[in-house]
């Protein structure tokens, strides 16, 4: 089990890190979700040992890994920036670290060829990097990384400068691949809440060098402990409805009065948030609304609107043509609402409030 | 100008100044790393060891009166330094200097730009032409100011029968002061334009061309073109080729060795050859090692303030 | 106006081509000469003007006349070869250091460590040229070969130390970073994934070192005497009242020749932009 305890790093009086602690198991990918300048990088760049935190553990299997300089640190990381050696050629650049590593030439070969087929590289492998497409350099840059088997595995957003065709192959082959690779701590950085939905095993949210919440990728995305970690594990964004329950009912701040038992359970009065993801409203509905933007991606259509001063976002399982200007009459399925206290954190279901 | 302008006219001298002092470490500060020392220290060592240790204990020679007769450190105060502030010979070489170095300089400059605006594109045999205009700053300072001695040669040398082939007529090339420094200008010109010249092409040919084709679109002409786009744009690169030159020019001592040794007379002593005379050949340590200081000072406050001045005044202009 | 615009162009380029070829088919020409064919004044054709002779190359190997330059020529070799390859070898060294580690002392940070390499080349020579005599004299190694390389080196270095941190800035941290990670302690990342990727640097420094150290008088002068001798010194000293004008013009040739073939070199880097970083 790879552990970071209350690592911290603080430069410029920027906290990149602040008390992080995660627990990664072997055997299972651990994706950290989180927006640009989360600290994701910089985690990750602390357990290869790039970055010293300031403060902190990071051990592996029990062996403190704090003051390893990164050369004596059995990692391997693939970086959104697919970096190989460019004076190598593509075989010699994933034979390199098996080499360095002090693996008879032949051999590093044999292993780096076997790789680099698996990878769909086989007819590239004499080719210098900079004669392949971009999406070719970072099956490479994989395959660098896989083929020595290290025990921590590193992947930073690897796909995030590929076209979407690529991602979608290039992640299924990554997924194959670390299923023969079992013993392996995989730490995954993503910005995308699908693909650490779809992918990991584990999810840690992180803003602003702090961890929000961690657990089952399920778990994570139906029960966002806070309003913060709400709004990084949704994409189209939550949408958020600043509430407040009196003794006559449940009052949205701009879109008004709605029946009383509309979120399903009973809460004391006071000032709420409501978090409503993007499917949980419908087009068909009492409330009138007017379309601001219409993106369609693949088979799925989000809708920007405004409300009565309040904007909220719909995501339809459809392609449908909204047209810019246009009403809408909406349905809010308050019923499926995360509701958030005052202070940001979530009020579970079924949670009595005294 | 900001506090740290030093650090940024070493920038316009030297390229390398592209490090930025605030770089990000990228290598995390543990006692693992000490490994960067590996590579810094022994160049360090070194340099410290053979000019800096040496040029402090300049500093501690200067305040002595060593010579022939009394070899060795003693304390002499400041009367080195008396001594050369009453010695107009010293002042007289450091004017000449001056005015050697600048205009050398000025011309190279302007004929450096134009070789390399002619040799810049269109023209034929162009790379051709760029390796010849190159070749005199490859060749040794020294052996080809003992070939241009001979040519200056008053009888025998081949330049005066040219002249007189011109109806221009002999001139007496090392004997008169004008003359020869006349003929120490020339050879510093035929020597180093071509490093002006490299560094200008270079800044040409790294310029971008889309400037030029919105030239081209308005209907300018070469000319046009040049006062309002290439000059411009060439205004930093520009800045650094005049100082690297600059720096150089100041140290001149070589050619006017070889050419005139200084003559006729003292008409083309410079500073350095003056303090070759006092202490290479007259051993007086002490007041050459103050001599040299103070030349170091007042070279180190001039081309600041040169580089200041062009920096205002060419990099500016190239924003505007 | 075009047809004239060019011909001006044209007639420059001619000029000042000539201006440069001038000395070198003069002392071409004179190399060739005897007495009888300097005396008689500014001649240029051999047969035709003077009776050509191969005396002044001959004295370049000890005979009549002239200076044998053997031993000065592999002096020169030797002080300019090793000075350059120990200049570098530190310089890139140094230049790796700076561009990639940060190093402090007190209020001196990377930027004034390489302020103060590059520094030494606005240094006058005769600046150094007292104490780097009182130095040598010191260590005893006054008009000694080991004692002119120790000097070329701390002159050469800042040269390679310029050259080399514009190139090593070029190359991403994260190939270091990715070359430490594939078992790589910093030394071998610098040897094995570094140093491979800045080969142009190399040759561009490497061509500035001999440069530079080639075509030295100054120190090869005021710190030798007669034990050791370097190429210009010699020929320098042939520049006496009575000169041998044939000798002195065919050891120039043989003194400049290597050196003018690397103008290909950097023009090569020119045309190809190569140079285009080293004057941002």
């Amino acid at each position: 089990m790879l552990v970071l305890r209350d690592l911290s790093l603080t430069e410029g009086g920027v906290p990149h890190l602040a008390a992080v602690s995660v627990d990664a198991e072997p055997g299972r990918m651990t994706t950290l979700l989180g927006r640009t300048g989360a600290g994701k990088t910089t985690l990750l760049r602390a357990v290869a040992g790039l970055v010293q935190p300031q403060s902190g553990q990071i051990s592996l299997a029990g062996a403190d890994w704090s003051r390893l300089p990164p050369w004596r640190r059995p990692v391997a990381m693939v970086t959104q920036q697919f970096i190989n050696y460019p004076h190598l050629s593509v075989l010699d650049n994933v034979a390199f670290p098996l080499i360095r590593r002090g693996e008879p030439r032949e051999a590093a070969r044999e292993a780096a060829a076997a790789i680099l087929g698996r990878v769909g590289l086989a007819q590239m492998t004499g080719r210098r990097p900079a004669a392949l497409s971009g999406g070719q350099q970072q099956r490479v840059a994989i395959a660098r990384a896989l083929v020595k088997r290290a025990p921590v595995l590193l992947l930073d957003e690897p796909f995030v400068n590929l076209d979407y065709k690529l991602r979608e192959g290039l992640r299924e082959e990554l997924a194959e691949l670390l299923r023969s690779q079992s013993d392996t701590v995989v730490l995954y950085a993503t910005t995308d809440p699908r693909e650490a939905l779809q992918m990991g095993d584990c999810t840690v949210l992180m803003a602003e060098g702090r961890v929000l919440q961690a657990g089952p990728p399920r778990a994570v995305f139906g029960a966002p402990a806070t309003l913060e970690a709400a709004r990084v594990v949704n994409d189209p964004p939550i949408n958020l409805l600043a509430a407040e329950i009196t003794q006559s009912g449940l009052v949205l701040d701009h879109l008004g009065p709605q029946s009383a038992g509309a979120t399903g359970r009973a809460l004391p009065p006071g000032r709420y948030t409501l978090g409503l993801r993007a499917e949980d409203i419908r087009s068909g509905g009492p409330l009138p609304a007017r379309v601001a933007l219409t993106e369609v991606s693949g088979s799925e259509t989000v809708t920007h609107l405004m409300a009565g001063g309040q904007p909220l976002v719909m995501l339809e399982r459809a392609v449908t043509d909204h047209r810019l200007g246009s009403e809408l009459g909406l349905m809010l399925d308050l019923g499926k609402a995360l509701v958030f206290g005052a202070d940001g954190a979530l009020i579970p279901k079924g949670a009595s409030h005294g | 100008m900001p506090t740290s302008w030093r650090w940024k006219t070493a920038e316009r001298i030297r390229p390398e100044g592209q490090t930025r002092p605030s770089a990000r470490p990228s290598m995390p500060e543990t006692a693992m790393y000490r490994q960067k020392y590996i590579f810094l220290l022994p160049g360090l060592l070194v340099l410290v060891a053979v000019i800096l240790f040496p040029l402090i204990f300049t500093i501690r020679v200067s305040f002595s009166s060593w010579d022939v007769y009394n070899p060795g450190l003693n304390n002499a105060g400041g009367a080195m330094y008396a001594r050369l502030w009453d010695d107009s010979r010293y002042w007289e070489a450091l004017w000449r200097l001056s005015l050697l170095s600048l205009s050398t300089v000025l011309i190279q400059y302007v004929l450096g730009f134009a070789l390399a605006l002619l040799v810049w594109r269109d023209i034929a045999a162009r790379r051709f032409l760029r390796v010849l205009f190159l070749v005199p700053m490859m060749t040794t300072p020294v052996v080809m100011s003992v070939i241009w001695r001979m040519i200056f040669h008053e009888s025998l040398g081949p330049l005066n029968p040219i002249l007189e082939a011109l109806g221009i007529g002999a001139q007496p090339w090392l004997s008169q002061a004008t003359h020869a420094f006349a003929a120490v200008m020339i050879v510093e010109i035929w020597q180093w334009t071509p490093f002006m010249f490299l560094l200008l092409l270079a800044g040409l040919l790294s310029l971008p061309s889309e400037p030029f084709l919105a030239a081209r679109v308005d209907g300018a002409g070469p000319v046009r073109t040049f006062m309002s786009v290439t000059f411009p744009m060439m205004g930093a690169i520009s800045v650094g080729a005049i100082l690297i030159r600059a720096i150089e020019a100041s140290k001149i001592m070589e050619t006017v060795y070889v050419l005139t040794s200084g003559g006729p007379g003292t008409a083309t002593e410079t500073v350095s050859y003056y303090i070759y005379i006092r202490g290479m050949r007259d051993f007086q340590i002490g007041y050459a090692a103050a001599l040299s200081l103070t030349y170091l000072v007042i070279m180190a406050v001039a081309l600041t303030l040169i580089a200041k001045a062009l920096i205002r005044l060419m990099v500016r202009e190239a924003r505007a | 106006m075009r047809t004239l615009y060019l011909a001006l162009k044209y007639l420059a380029v001619t000029l000042w081509s000539g201006f440069v070829i001038f000395p070198f088919l003069w002392m071409l020409t004179t190399s060739f000469k005897t007495a009888n064919g300097v005396t008689g004044g500014a001649t240029w054709l051999p047969w035709l003007q003077y009776q050509p002779s191969l005396g002044g190359w001959q004295s370049l190997f000890g005979g009549a006349g002239g200076v044998n330059i053997v031993r000065p020529y592999l002096n020169s070799l030797v002080v300019t070869l090793s000075g350059s390859a120990i200049a570098l070898i530190l310089g890139t060294l140094a230049a790796y250091g700076l561009s990639r580690f940060s190093f402090r002392a007190g209020p001196i940070r990377n930027g004034d460590i390489t302020f103060f390499f590059i520094s030494q080349r606005i240094m006058p020579p005769i600046v150094l040229a007292i104490p780097f005599f009182l130095m040598l004299r010191w260590l005893g190694l006054l008009d000694s070969l080991p004692g002119l390389i120790l000097i070329y080196v701390a002159l050469l270095m800042p040269i390679a130390v310029w050259v080399m941190v514009d190139f090593f800035n070029t190359i991403p941290r994260g190939l270091d970073e990715m070359a430490w990670m594939d078992g790589c302690p910093p030394v071998t990342t610098f040897l094995r994934v570094i140093l491979p990727n800045v080969m142009p640097g190399l040759v561009v420094a490497g061509m500035f070192c001999l440069i530079f150290g080639w075509n030295d008088f100054f120190f090869a002068f005021t710190l030798t005497f007669t034990k050791t001798q370097l190429l210009p010194v010699s020929i320098v000293a042939l520049n006496s009242s009575v000169t041998p004008w044939w000798a002195l013009s065919a050891a120039a040739i043989v003194s400049v020749a290597p050196l003018a073939v690397l103008a290909f070199v950097v023009e090569r880097f020119l045309s190809r932009g190569g140079l285009a970083g080293a004057v941002r």
